[in-house]
């Protein structure tokens, strides 16, 4: 199930290959009539069973892609293929692909077992098979008694589930969905999403998902695609994506993160370590992360990040920061987070720190520090050319 | 700047026959960053409304520094009104400073062209929209339209703001940050802050003072910390915060805990009101729960069966299901700890201190134990 790595390895066992993609998108690219480049040439496999999260900043080209997948957009170029089948120009009604929108679009006459019978109907599935798949579906997302109702007599987590049904009882190769539980409350939302875990893990089926909630794609996926500017910023597990961020932008996407940039002046012996000159001093970083050689990186400039919960208060750590608190968050069930000001050399900032037993409430100028283990050098800013770390990714 | 206190008495409210609110009684200090929180249906807005005098009370009254208000129309109460939808209320044609002085020259205060630009510009400052002071709408980004609105009412530096959900639509990311900077504007205009949410992550951030409703009363006021340490309903428990539920009756009475006959065997627990013999639930937090070695040596330990494990980042979130038990559990640990892989046996415990037993399940009558359970 979700971000589950030991699952994973099981099923790769039990499929005996590692290796079994049912979608493969390769070069797409969008422009729209009105010259808009809204996906720009981006490449991307999904593996059976998975559960692929799509996220990004809104107009980063998630939903574009999408829709391209299903077919409800056009391709202006590229390649989209389904289980080895090309179909970039397949109709969407041949595509075996299923797509759950945010806004439901129930039939309002029909019952919601109505609803969910539709696309097998129109199919000319015989009846008795029709009758076995919509119980099996109703009885798997505990619709019970529910579905004798029309939309309007169901709350918005019970359309939801409708809709869903509605797509799972097709038994495409692919359920795409965009944004779904986006208009629902807070509570509903966290109950969905411990609901579709559920019903992912229950089925084989392989989810598509797009969200801007990046905590709900941290929740539900076994793959993260983390789209910018219509490309891919990195795709992987969970914890690569959160551990091991390939861009500036993917650090501080995911997660908070604290990011900094400098120039690379020294390398450790062992190549283990990295010093960065920044304008809040010298800061050690560790070099895993890296693709490239870290010597070839000396005198260049660099971005490098830190989660908040690896910062402490005071000074026993390598990596020392003086700092002002600007506010302290008691957040009941997940710790405290300070914001603190640290000052540079011409140059200020905003800290993050996180703490989960925090025994007084700080104040004043502080020293805050972390270990150089826990502080990634991130290899680039953006796969996006052009991006700039101080105005685009800090926003400073 | 300063700052108005509201108090509500006894506050009523039906549309036709079905009644919105029954008998809110609160009182909100000076300057407090006051978060109303509840489900959808809940009242929360059109309490919000009573407040504002955008709609009339049947019954009760609305105070300002304790004078009496409820008569008096909205537009004479001085007070800042943010709302949820904000893409249609700004003047398409108008530059966001123009946007934004609107605002000002609508008020009787006779304030000279150079002070009203001056407050603007402050405003625009405060909430890190400065560069955009001579665009029009259409040029600014979601986030950055939702701030102009912002910066529109609190331009006019009342006493009272009111809120209702304003971040809602807004990125997760545009979010979080913007929920930073209410606490800071709040912070630095001083004012009292009215808010309202169904995002209780969101009102454990913000609030001075957080007020759960439900069912158009409320079930408990107080700081964050209180209601989620201390809740007075098992509807609260449930609401703010992550939690897992057992249901059963109390068997045995000892000294200040209680052995519950739920699901999954006895179980220890606190109880949080009178105990009786009707079947009441026992909620247990996420993170005051021990999985693996950790569970042995607690009040009550259990077998459990390891289903999922869900890596967030800051936290591991650990599924477990146990025998008797038609549902999975959660247990939330720090860092990126393992106990095993799915399928395999784990116990799970927890003290009966971080175990709340209620029998006392709503402020309304018609929540059953199968609603708490299945919330």
């Amino acid at each position: 199930m979700a971000s589950d790595a030991t699952q994973q390895s099981d099923d790769e066992t039990a499929h005996g290959a590692g290796d079994d993609t049912v979608l493969e998108v390769s070069g797409f690219t969008k422009i729209y009539p009105d010259g808009t480049l809204a996906v720009d040439g981006i490449d991307f496999s999904i593996d059976r069973g998975d559960f692929c999260v799509l996220i990004g900043p809104s107009g980063c080209g998630k939903s574009t892609t999408l829709h391209s997948i299903v077919g409800k957009i056009e391709v202006t170029d590229g390649r989209i293929t389904l289980d080895g089948e090309d179909i970039t120009d397949t109709p969407t009604y041949e595509r075996d692909i299923s797509l759950v929108f945010q806004d439901f679009q129930l039939f309002p006459h029909l019952s919601a077992r109505e609803n969910i019978r539709y696309g097998l109907e129109r199919m000319d599935v015989p009846e008795d098979e029709i009758e076995e798949r919509v119980d099996r579906i109703v009885q798997l997302l505990k619709l019970g008694d529910l579905v004798d109702r029309n939309p309007s007599g169901l709350s918005a987590g019970q359309k939801q589930q409708v809709a869903l049904a509605r797509s799972l009882v097709l038994e495409p190769k692919l359920l795409l969905l965009d944004e779904p539980l986006g208009d629902l409350d807070y509570k509903l939302q966290k109950h969905m999403e411990r609901e579709l875990m559920r019903i992912h893990h229950e089925l084989d089926t392989t989810f598509v998902y797009v969200t801007h909630d990046q905590t709900q794609a941290m929740r539900l996926a076994d793959q993260i695609v983390v789209m910018n500017e219509g490309q891919v910023e990195q795709s992987g597990t969970a914890e690569e994506v959160y551990d091991a961020p390939s861009t500036a932008f993917v650090a501080t996407f995911v997660g908070d993160s604290n990011t900094f940039f400098g120039e690379l002046t020294a390398v450790s012996e062992d190549e283990s370590r990295a010093t960065v000159e920044t304008a809040f001093g010298d800061l050690q970083a560790s070099t895993d992360n890296l693709v490239s050689s870290p010597r070839d990186l000396l005198e260049t400039e660099i971005p490098f990040s830190v989660r908040p919960q690896y910062l402490s208060l005071g000074g026993d750590r390598d990596n020392k920061l003086s700092c002002e608190v600007e506010d302290v968050i008691h957040h009941p069930g997940s710790g405290t987070q300070v914001v603190l000001n640290a000052e540079g050399n011409a140059d200020s900032k905003t800290v993050m720190l996180t703490s989960r037993d925090l025994e007084e409430t700080p104040s004043g100028q502080v020293t805050v520090s972390w270990a150089p283990e826990h502080t990634i050098l991130l290899e680039e800013t953006s796969v996006v050319p052009g991006v700039d770390i101080e105005t685009d990714i800090l926003g400073e | 700047m300063c700052a108005r206190s509201v108090t509500t008495e006894a506050i009523g409210k039906a549309f036709g026959n079905e009644r919105i609110l029954e008998d809110i009684s609160l009182h909100i200090e000076e300057g407090e960053f006051c978060v109303i929180v509840g489900p959808s249906g809940c009242g929360k807005s059109t309490f919000l409304n009573c407040l504002s005098g955008l709609v009339e009370v049947d019954d009760g009254y609305v105070a300002y520094d304790g004078a009496d208000v409820t008569g008096k129309p909205v537009e004479d109460r001085d007070i800042g009104y943010v709302f949820q939808e904000f893409e249609d209320t700004l003047f398409p044609h108008r530059t966001v400073g123009e946007n934004v002085a609107f605002g000002l020259e609508q008020q009787d205060g006779g304030l000279t062209d150079a002070a009203i630009d001056e407050r603007v510009e402050e405003v625009l400052e405060l909430l890190n929209i400065g560069e955009t002071k001579d665009s029009v709408p259409e040029e600014l980004s979601g986030g950055q339209q939702q701030r102009v609105e912002l910066a529109r009412q609190l331009v006019r530096r009342c006493d009272l703001f009111l809120f209702d959900d304003p971040l809602a639509d807004l990125d997760y990311k545009l979010q979080k940050q913007m929920e930073l900077e209410m606490r800071q504007i709040h912070e630095e205009l001083g004012s009292t802050f009215v808010y309202v949410t169904h995002n209780q992550d969101q009102a454990l951030k913000l609030a001075d003072r957080l007020v759960v409703m439900n069912d158009g009363r409320i079930e408990q006021e107080g700081t964050p910390t209180a209601v989620y340490d201390s809740p007075a309903t098992a509807f609260v428990a449930r609401f703010v915060g992550d939690s897992n539920a057992l249901t059963g009756a109390v068997v045995r009475a000892e000294d200040d805990e209680v052995v519950v006959d739920s699901e999954v065997g006895e179980v220890h627990a606190t109880p949080r009101d009178d105990v009786g013999e009707q079947a009441g639930v026992v909620l247990l937090r996420p993170e005051q729960m021990a999985i693996g070695d950790a569970a042995s040596g607690r009040d009550t330990t259990i077998q459990a069966e390891l289903r999922g494990v869900t890596y967030t980042g800051e936290v591991t979130e650990f599924s477990v299901t146990a025998d008797g038990l038609d549902r999975e559990f959660i247990v939330s640990e720090p860092g990126r700890p393992s106990f095993g892989f799915p399928g395999d046996d784990v116990a799970v415990g927890w003290d009966a201190a971080d175990a709340q037993y209620f029998e006392r399940l709503s402020v309304s009558d018609s929540m059953t134990v199968k609603d708490i359970i299945r919330f």
